[in-house]
């Protein structure tokens, strides 16, 4: 386990005071904060166990860091054929780090890993989550954290077996060519 | 009721030619006048932003797959807006700051449909009359493709950039689809495969709607250069609500508009010849809007066509599973195209419709839950993913050719307003009714043509969709060469005001099968040499 910093010391002790904006102002910068074990085990849990706690725990903290460069009040795409002009909505920092702290006392306590799933699956049928969406929406950290990887470029390519690289620029010059198939790993 | 212009403008600016709005046709207009009459002065107003930011394109698309951000930050002003408007763009680039660079040309059978099949109406010029200008437009804008395997899609000039190789699905996806007798080829697209006029070569980033790299042709491209070398001016922010008549006679004195952060405060835009290059709604609107005592329908509008003949194509989208492994995310934005069904026979049912082939996602996402409706995680969810992968998909897209009836039509709607009173636009497209009575035909028609290629090729349709919208819009200012039934001649020079111009996407008749871009922009470039003429 990474050692705490400083600032994150410092920003859990922020996180738990009764005002709520510094509140929600710490989480978002800090999180996981003080969860960080704990979004490290629910990583664990819902991603590929094939690939292995130290790449499930650097997923972990690259969800972190998208927690960390999510923008309050940033235009949306309005979209194509009935636009609207929407903007992303509050950090979702706070309630991720309320639904981790349930997490860990709950679901995640379990020793077993088929048992936290199991658990898992129930928490994500109270919360009527259906499935994953495209980009992270703010309503469950188990599904978010889960759309977070499954739909990067490199889920991608594990699932195709195939370096394709769908989010990278690439040249033109090879494209002819089948996705070379990735190397066993 | 929006406020009436009383005539005092606290600045005044004069040109030879007032250009308004700011697209693709705006862009490629000015840069022809400035090299047919170098010595006009040209001015240029906006509504929107510029974004000259090509150095943040690469962030932006991060943002954007990232977080759904819009990968065209500000290029939208909230209160301007109307319903049945498809895109909320309104920038300096226009829509074509995020097109996907489709560069498809009409066929001489979009210009003769009332010759040939005794439907809708016959533009008033000859594809010989056009096609030239395709040409240029190609030219100007970069347009990389191969020739059309039909001898009827004959070209005056080469594209300008050797074709977008076919990524290995696309190889994949022509040898199943022409396996049902049609031949398909390679999409012509605004990209540059190799590097042209200042720009790099494309870098198949996938997110052609915002290139990072410049690659695919946006008109700041071109108002760039015009600022650089001082051949116009650019006024951005500054919505211009109405045109000004003559007193007397039936000439445009002026254009008045008002900058952004200074709504209060009048802009009087005098010039000899103004046009209107604002795109399929924001012209007929602003032609509605300038109604007077005099012209109480509205500008250019003595016979009651601006606003009308909304037109735009129906299209349909089947997505087939095919049996062989494909993989998504080479070169999502880039499709076949075949243009078989371009011509049909003169003495049989009309359908017409292109059809291009993009690869495919559909079916073939992480899903949460498995077939059985149990929760996966982990390898399990990954499995189940990959199982679903090993059969690739083709999104196989059909646009059909249906004509509007004179009721399709822009209106101003009282009920939304933008901040300065102004009724914003409100679009209902509808088709005549010759459209309407053949569309269940070209619906079986088009239906069939999927089974076909399922068959053939081996596969099987997993879903067809019918879009709720038009898609490519464009009419409402019509060119004809009746004046009693058109708004503009087919130069785009109105028929009731004889230094006022429209162009681009609003003076078409109907909207043909196939994306429309090329087509605006060639008939804009035949539009310059009048406009230079007049004046």
């Amino acid at each position: 386990m990474r050692r705490r910093t400083v600032l994150q010391s410092a920003l859990a002790v922020v996180a738990t005071l009764p005002i709520p904006r510094m509140r929600a102002w710490a989480q978002g910068i800090g999180f996981p904060g003080l969860r960080e074990e704990t979004l490290q085990t629910l990583a664990a849990t819902v991603l590929p166990e094939s690939l292995g706690r130290a790449r499930t725990n650097a997923v972990a903290l690259e969800f972190a860091e998208w927690v960390a460069g999510y923008r309050e009040g940033a235009e949306l795409s309005p979209g194509y054929g009935s636009p609207r002009v929407r903007y992303t909505g509050p950090s979702p920092a706070a309630t991720y780090d309320r639904q981790l702290q349930a997490l860990a006392s709950g679901p995640l306590a379990h020793s077993e890993l088929s048992a936290r799933r199991r658990a898992l699956a129930d928490e994500l049928r109270r919360a009527g989550i259906e499935d994953l969406t495209s980009i992270p929406r703010g309503a469950h950290v188990v599904a978010d954290l889960m759309s977070f990887w499954f739909t990067s470029s490199t889920a991608h390519d594990l699932a195709y077996q195939a370096a394709i690289g769908k989010d990278r620029c690439r040249t033109i010059a090879n494209s002819a060519a089948r996705p070379a198939p990735l190397a066993p790993r | 009721m929006s406020m009436p212009y009383v005539g005092h403008a606290t600045r005044r600016v004069e040109s030879d030619v007032c250009i308004i709005g700011g697209g693709i046709s705006a862009a490629l207009l000015a840069e022809r006048l400035s090299e047919l009459a170098p010595r006009l002065t040209v001015v240029v107003v906006e509504a929107g932003e510029r974004l000259f930011d090509v150095e943040n394109r690469r962030q932006h698309r991060q943002r954007a797959l990232a977080y759904g951000e819009n990968e065209w930050p500000g290029d939208f002003i909230p209160d301007q807006g109307g319903e049945g408007v498809i895109s909320r763009t309104m920038a300096v680039g226009g829509s074509a700051m995020h097109w996907q660079g489709h560069a498809n040309r009409f066929s001489a059978e979009d210009l003769r449909l009332k010759s040939m099949y005794g439907l809708a109406t016959d533009w008033p010029l000859e594809w010989s009359e056009l096609e030239p200008f395709l040409a240029d437009a190609e030219r100007r804008i970069g347009v990389a493709g191969e020739p059309s395997p039909h001898p009827e899609d004959a070209r005056s000039a080469p594209y300008p950039m050797p074709p977008m190789p076919l990524t290995y699905n696309l190889a994949q996806m022509k040898a199943w689809a022409e396996k049902s007798g049609l031949p398909f080829y390679g999409c012509p697209v605004a990209r540059n495969t190799v590097k042209y006029d200042g720009r790099s070569e494309c870098r198949r980033c996938n997110t052609c709607t915002v290139c990072p790299t410049g690659a695919r042709y946006s008109p700041d491209y071109t108002f760039q250069r015009l600022l650089a070398g001082a051949k116009i001016a650019l006024h951005d922010r500054v919505l211009v609500r109405r045109l000004v008549v003559h007193e007397t006679r039936d000439d445009i004195v002026a254009a008045i508009g008002y900058h952004a952060e200074r709504p209060g405060e009048a802009i009087e835009y005098r010039a000899r010849t103004f046009v209107v290059a604002s795109g399929y709604a924001w012209s007929p609107h602003l032609l509605l809007l300038s109604a007077s005592s005099r012209f109480p329908q509205g500008l250019a509008n003595r016979s009651d066509t601006v606003g009308r003949y909304m037109t735009g194509h129906k299209f349909t989208t089947a997505q087939i599973e095919l049996d062989e492994k494909l993989y998504p995310g080479m070169n999502a934005p880039y499709p076949l195209i075949s243009r078989q069904h371009f011509r049909c026979p003169t003495d049989g049912a009309f359908a017409r419709f292109d059809i291009q082939i993009f690869e495919s996602e559909a079916g073939r996402r992480p899903r949460l839950k498995g077939a059985r409706g149990a929760m996966l995680f982990g390898d399990d969810l990954l499995r189940d993913w990959s199982a679903r992968a090993e059969k690739g998909v083709a999104r196989v897209r059909m646009y059909s050719d249906t004509h509007p009836s004179r009721d399709s039509r822009l209106t101003l709607d009282p009920s939304t307003r933008n901040r300065h009173g102004d009724p914003m636009p409100r679009i209902v497209h509808k088709l005549d009714e010759a459209s309407e009575a053949r569309e269940p035909a070209t619906q079986a028609r088009i239906r069939a043509i999927y089974d076909q290629m399922a068959r053939a090729g081996g596969g099987r349709v997993l879903s067809v969709a019918v879009a709720d919208y038009q898609d490519h819009p464009a009419g409402g200012c019509r060119m004809g060469s009746d004046p009693a039934t058109s708004v503009c001649d087919s130069f785009g020079r109105t028929h009731d005001h004889p230094n006022l111009f429209v162009v681009g996407a609003p003076t078409l008749p109907t909207g043909g099968c196939t994306n429309g871009t090329i087509t605006f922009a060639g008939l804009t470039l035949r539009s310059a040499g009048q406009v230079a003429a007049t004046t």
